[in-house]
């Protein structure tokens, strides 16, 4: 009979109603969309910096990361590569020569980091050649010293395709090179950290004009599958010596992606709690405002024998049933736009000037775990709740004989 | 005859602390088993709070109430809730229905409250409302139904959860003169048919000229207590 009369009571007044029920769904039709908004945006971000940058797992000396000096590299490069090429979680992998150097043009000169690599095992890692925006991808015909510079960085450095640039560099022993290099091709990453301070030479020249074989740097090596990144690293880790090979994962490679990773969830608690914190407000006085319209009644109804608790249990049911109703067409609403904005994507181009310096790509695909929905009912359960309590206390603090009176 | 009611040495003062107001100034009243009594005065006279403390609504400030022999100025709020429950039924002058609820629901409720059977639930509810001469109304909201209907059903409402006694604090306030003759002939037949006990509050002189008793209160003091031969 409580439950009857509290959903009874729900539609009396139906515009009071249909104000709690539409901000109910607006609340959680905004909070999925948003938690999937910011989940599809750190998978972009996270995925953008794998595919530019970090790749899944890159191996270096220990002390590289410190000081990125020539010296430290990886000496037993062969055995590495045995090792990386005999598991099936690999997708792909690459080495690189890294060599911290000055870049000098005809009006300035800037520091960059030289990246030689392997053209074709690099466009595996990294799809640098598909990032060519003007002129072409290393290949075979070139002579010699050709250079990839990015779009950015040519740009601010007044550079075009064919400009002649000039890099100083230290040799393998200590000593600095200079050598002239003739721009083939602008890329272009996303990433403007990334794109200020990296061009890309062939491993060849380099190691020629290192006067080395190949001093390896850094194996980067992409996996089929993300779960697989525990696995490998361990195996990895287990097979070398830890003095000379130092095995990171992504996330330990730039502790920047971790940062990015866990504030967008402290961004994403935030939103969650200021939209219950309105859904709340609102309910409360929705909810308030019901229970002072029936004073009188509330009152003989504890008069003739209802005792407090069942009249705390209907101002509750009556907020609960509203959030019943509510809550699985904000679902619903929310699950569709995040199925729309999933496959079709945000188009973020308009703000992504301000997104590149971040390392973001433009499109955003909105990306929704169910765990997120069940968190979703669950602080709107809480929020319901919540917002009815009040109400619910002022009701049954009402004395039947003053509510009486005033009939 | 048994004494359902004693009001003993009963005081009632409002705002003790500021300004106070004697509602009642020491009121003594025994009501008998199957009485019909009429409670009248001028308006602040203090019926409605003499009502309120008998229905355990109100608390005295000095005195006490003795429902059946038991003492109910003793009880705490909530056992009050659960008390008049079972022992009283009240009749107010409006609002005495759940909107939402049908008369047959609205009867109901009292007894789900109590917990009776679906079946017996079913039977008084049949037996109330016929009683009450609404049998063909028994699925109409409040708002479908006059205000005497709407009074009738109060009345088969406070009766359902058999009650000691039904307190109605002027029930036919809001009624035209039709539906008061009805509802006091209804009042009058339960009365005489089943013994019921009616305390009721009215200001209506041809409610008065019904009553068998009448206390008349002035200025929180009861001033005079007759039968009247008159009443039905
Ligand atoms: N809550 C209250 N606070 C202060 N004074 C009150 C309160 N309720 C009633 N009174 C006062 O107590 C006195 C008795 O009031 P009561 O309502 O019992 O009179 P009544 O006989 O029922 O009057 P009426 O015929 O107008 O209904 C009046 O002076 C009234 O103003
Ligand atoms: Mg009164």
């Amino acid at each position: 009979m409580i439950f009857k009369i509290a959903w009874r009571n729900i539609w009396r007044s139906k515009l009071r109603s249909f104000t709690v029920m539409g901000s109910v769904i607006i609340g959680v039709w905004s909070l999925s969309f948003m938690l999937a908004f910011f989940a599809g945006f750190i998978e972009a971000y996270v995925s953008s910096a794998i595919e530019n940058d970090l790749s899944h797992i890159q191996l270096h000396h220990p002390d590289f990361k410190k000081d990125k000096e020539v010296q430290y590299r990886l000496k037993d490069i062969e055995a590495i590569e045995k090792q990386v090429t005999s598991l099936d979680a690999v997708k792909a992998y690459t080495v690189r020569s890294l060599n911290n150097g000055m870049l000098a043009t005809a009006t300035g000169s800037r520091g960059v980091q030289i990246r030689g690599v392997l053209p074709e095992k690099e466009a595996a890692i990294t799809n640098l050649d598909q990032k060519i925006t003007t002129g072409v991808y290393f290949d075979a015909t070139q002579k010699r010293n050709p250079i990839l510079v990015s779009k950015r960085l040519a740009e601010k450095l007044n550079l075009s395709l064919k400009s002649k640039v000039v890099l100083t560099f230290q040799q393998a022993n200590g000593a600095l090179t200079s050598a002239a290099f003739k721009i083939i091709g602008l890329y272009q990453t996303g990433n403007a950290i990334f794109e200020n301070l990296n061009v890309y030479i062939r491993q060849e020249d380099l190691s020629r004009l290192m006067g080395e074989t190949a001093m390896i740097h850094e194996l980067a090596l992409l996996l089929n599958k993300k779960d697989a990144i525990e696995a490998t690293q361990h195996y990895l880790s287990q097979h070398n010596d830890s003095t000379q090979v130092l095995v990171e994962n992504y996330q330990q490679i730039s502790p920047d992606v971790n940062l990015y990773e866990s504030q967008m969830s402290v961004a994403t608690y935030i939103m969650i709690v200021i939209i219950m914190l309105a859904l709340i407000f609102g309910i409360i006085n929705t909810m308030l405002m019901a229970v002072l319209e029936r004073t009188r009644e509330l009152g003989m109804l504890m008069a003739v024998g209802m005792n407090r608790s069942k009249v705390f249990l209907m101002i509750i049911l009556e907020t609960i049933l509203l959030g019943v109703i509510a809550a699985p067409i904000g679902l619903v609403l929310g699950f569709l736009t995040n199925a729309y904005f999933g496959s079709y994507g945000i188009d973020l181009s308009s703000y992504s000037e301000g997104m590149e310096k971040f390392g973001l790509s433009d499109v955003v695909y909105t990306h929704m775990q169910t765990a997120d929905y069940l968190l979703i009912m669950i602080a709107v359960a809480i929020t319901a709740i919540l917002g009815a309590l009040y109400p619910a206390f002022k009701a049954i603090r009402l004395k039947p004989v003053e509510a009486i009176r005033k009939i | 005859m048994k004494e359902v009611i004693k009001v003993q040495a009963i005081k009632k003062t409002y705002n003790a602390e500021s300004i106070p107001v004697h509602a009642l100034r020491g009121v003594d009243l025994s009501i008998q088993q199957g009485e019909f009594t009429a409670l009248v005065g001028p308006s602040g006279s203090g019926k409605t709070t003499l009502l309120n403390i008998i229905g355990g609504l109100d608390a005295a400030t000095e005195g006490s109430v003795l429902i059946d022999q038991q003492n109910i100025s003793q009880l705490t709020d909530s056992q009050l809730i659960d008390f008049r429950k079972e022992h009283i039924g009240f009749v107010f002058q409006a609002y005495n229905l759940i909107p939402v609820l049908t008369a047959k629901e609205n009867v109901e409720f009292v007894m789900l409250l109590q917990g009776k059977s679906q079946a017996e639930r079913d039977a008084r509810v049949k037996d109330l409302l016929g009683a009450v001469g609404l049998s063909e109304q028994i699925d109409r909201r409040p708002n479908q139904l006059s205000g005497g209907q709407q009074q009738r059903v109060a009345v088969a409402r406070a009766l359902a959860s058999k009650p000691k006694f039904v307190l109605a604090d002027e029930p036919t306030a809001n009624l035209d003169s039709k539906s008061t003759a009805d509802l006091l002939d209804i009042m009058a037949k339960l009365n005489r048919e089943e013994n019921i006990t009616f305390l009721f509050s009215t200001h209506d002189q041809r409610v008065i000229d019904r009553a068998q008793r009448i206390v008349t209160l002035e200025d929180g003091a009861i001033i005079s207590d007759e039968q009247n031969a008159i009443g039905s």
